[in-house]
């Protein structure tokens, strides 16, 4: 167990990140709209959490940064890009489908060329030295933040799911002008998801500048984007469980997972150099697999219903059989 | 039925390119009543129902529901204001459950925000039993309280339309518009449809607008019937007078 935190911790750190920003992706998704922008919430958290432990909580020595304050950089963080989130969100989700996905994208290109071109975010160098809280090689201390976070914003989508806020969502996500015929007002609820899953994507960002102890333009991309997309797409976009086992198992997938398998005893030599070089070949595969063959991901709201069935009396269970489906 | 107007509409015009789906048309709906739109397929009767919620501007025209122009009015207002429709192709939540769809249509009626619905404060909690119940309540007055865990989409196509009664019913509303409710439904299904909307009419205190095909049914059920021609209104009265009315028949059984 020693062994396998000090090689794997910050896979592990990483899988627990990867599980919120999917959340941050999901919640706008579960009310229809299919938005790119977490990376550029991502990437806002993190320049605040960079430029707040470097420039204002200056004076701890290296190793003993308070968690207390990173916690705090992760709310300042949330907000800040809540207000992001608003002032991006008005507008652009008027745009459906593919459009918004687009100009989530632009709006997560136009930070980084932003980022890249302003002194005060050190430029393409970015922010570096960000202080550390721990002295470790792997960082899985970490997990005493990342968990919580994973924690807390996994129940917070979970309980949100089963609400009169979340059921709006889901409403609009099935069908808008049905929604609205029933009085749900589309734009509120489609910003405030939106608002949502940015202050989760910005919270996670400002705790990763932390962990990777440097933030440039280099963080939070449109292949962050991709990857985030893949967690939900593959885990499942129909429940709040699905994004986060998808983050989860992606990450360790290639960290891990076929790390581990290229090292088991017996195996031969060249299907193991495979498994460690041509890993995000297969990582493609799996996804492409998965998308098409299971179009809501791997976890979905029936796999639990369908136990729940098998409970009922045959007799209820019988009347309760779909009759007539339509095409 | 009283005199009161509850729902006016006065000049509707709508276009699409340079076909008139919807032109000139004015009517009254009285409060109690249970009026018909009729007309040959294509007339613009789902049409006047789209301008009338909000969902398709219209050209010229105004609408008018309880005296308040609601013209401009966004559909979420307008199903706030108590004008409660379905759709002639049926738009239920088809992931979501028979229960799910009604509890969803009662957030006019319902109030916590995000922070009380997910820590679990008041009043989200009594809310979310009350609407439970109410939901359930629903589902047994349109006969589908048994398939209430059921998905939507696996409905048969009779029961996707009682369920979306059951949803619009959920909306409180004043005024329901519905279209085409006994499409899809056979001759016993039907009959039972005419009770039944007569009997919701009695129950929730309803004005009810009704767009169908089948003329027994809207014979037998309506008040007042208005008939559609090619967008335009082409006879409005009681039911034995429209009968009768040379147009009418012309355009029934013109092509
Ligand atoms: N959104 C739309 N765009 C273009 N044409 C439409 C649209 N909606 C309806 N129409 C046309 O308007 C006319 C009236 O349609 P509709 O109101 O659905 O008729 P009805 O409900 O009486 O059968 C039809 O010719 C239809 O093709
Ligand atoms: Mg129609």
């Amino acid at each position: 167990m020693e062994g396998f935190l000090s090689t794997y911790g910050s896979a592990i750190v990483q899988m627990a990140l990867a599980g919120v920003l999917a959340l941050s992706l999901y919640l706008p998704l579960m009310a229809g709209q299919l938005s790119l922008a977490s990376p550029g919430f991502y990437a806002v958290g993190g320049y605040v959490a960079a430029l707040l432990s470097t420039r204002v909580f200056t004076g701890f020595p290296n190793g003993s940064y308070p968690i207390l304050l990173i916690a705090l950089e992760m709310v300042v963080a949330g907000g800040v890009s809540a207000l992001f989130a608003l002032i991006i969100g008005i507008p652009s989700l008027r745009l459906r489908g593919v459009y918004l996905a687009l100009a989530t994208i632009a709006f997560v290109e136009v930070l980084r060329v932003f980022a890249l071109n302003q002194p005060w975010l050190g430029g393409a160098v970015g922010i570096y030295n960000i202080p550390q809280p721990f002295f470790s090689a792997t960082r899985v201390e970490y997990l005493l933040l990342a968990l919580p976070l994973l924690l807390v914003s996994t129940l917070f989508v979970a309980r949100l799911e089963r609400s009169r806020i979340g059921r709006a969502f889901v409403a609009l996500r099935e069908d808008e002008l049905a929604a609205s015929a029933m009085g749900i007002r589309p734009t509120y609820y489609k910003v405030l998801a939106f608002t949502i899953g940015a202050v989760l994507a910005g919270m996670t960002g400002a705790l990763n500048a932390h962990i990777l102890n440097t933030w440039n333009p280099r963080q939070g991309t449109f292949d962050l984007a991709i990857l985030i997309l893949a967690y939900v797409l593959v885990g499942g976009s129909r429940t709040f469980l699905g994004p986060v086992i998808g983050g989860a198992f992606l990450v360790a997938l290639p960290e891990i997972i076929l790390r581990e398998v290229a090292d088991a005893p017996g195996l031969h030599p060249a299907i193991a150099t495979f498994l460690r070089d041509g890993r995000l070949i297969l990582f493609g595969v799996l996804i492409a697999v998965s998308v098409f063959f299971f179009p809501y991901g791997l976890v979905t709201p029936n796999l639990f219903k369908r136990r729940r069935k098998t409970n009922v009396p045959r007799l209820e269970a019988a009347k309760a059989a779909p009759k007539v489906s339509r095409g | 039925m009283s005199d009161e107007v509850v729902l006016e509409v006065r000049n509707l015009t709508c276009r699409f390119g340079g076909l008139y789906a919807v032109d000139n048309v004015s009517f009254q709906v009285r409060r109690g009543e249970i009026f018909g739109l009729i007309g040959p397929n294509g007339a613009g009767k789902t049409t006047v129902f789209n301008l009338i919620t909000g969902m398709t501007p219209p050209m010229h025209g105004e609408v008018f529901y309880k005296g308040v122009n609601i013209t401009s009015k966004r559909p979420h207002e307008i199903a706030m204001l108590g004008i409660a429709r379905t759709f002639q192709n049926i738009r239920l939540f088809g992931a979501l459950t028979a229960l799910e769809n009604v509890m969803i249509a009662r957030h006019i009626h319902t109030r916590s925000g995000m922070i009380e619905g997910v820590f679990g404060l008041p009043p989200a909690p009594q809310e979310e039993r009350a609407i439970r119940q109410r939901a359930m309540e629903l589902l047994e007055l349109v006969g589908l309280a048994d398939s209430a865990e059921m998905q939507a989409r696996n409905f048969s196509y009779g029961d996707q339309r009682r369920l979306e009664i059951a949803r619009a019913l959920a909306l409180e509303p004043e005024l329901l518009l519905l279209d085409e409710p006994a499409a899809g439904m056979n001759q016993n299904e039907k009959s039972a449809l005419s009770a039944f909307i007569r009997r919701v009419r009695e129950q929730f205190n309803l004005t009810i607008v009704l767009i169908e095909h089948y003329v027994p049914l809207v014979m037998g059920l309506c008040d007042r019937i208005a008939v559609l021609n090619f967008g335009q209104l082409i006879a409005l009265g009681a039911p034995e007078k429209v009968q009768n009315d040379p147009a009418v028949i012309e355009a029934y059984l013109g092509d």
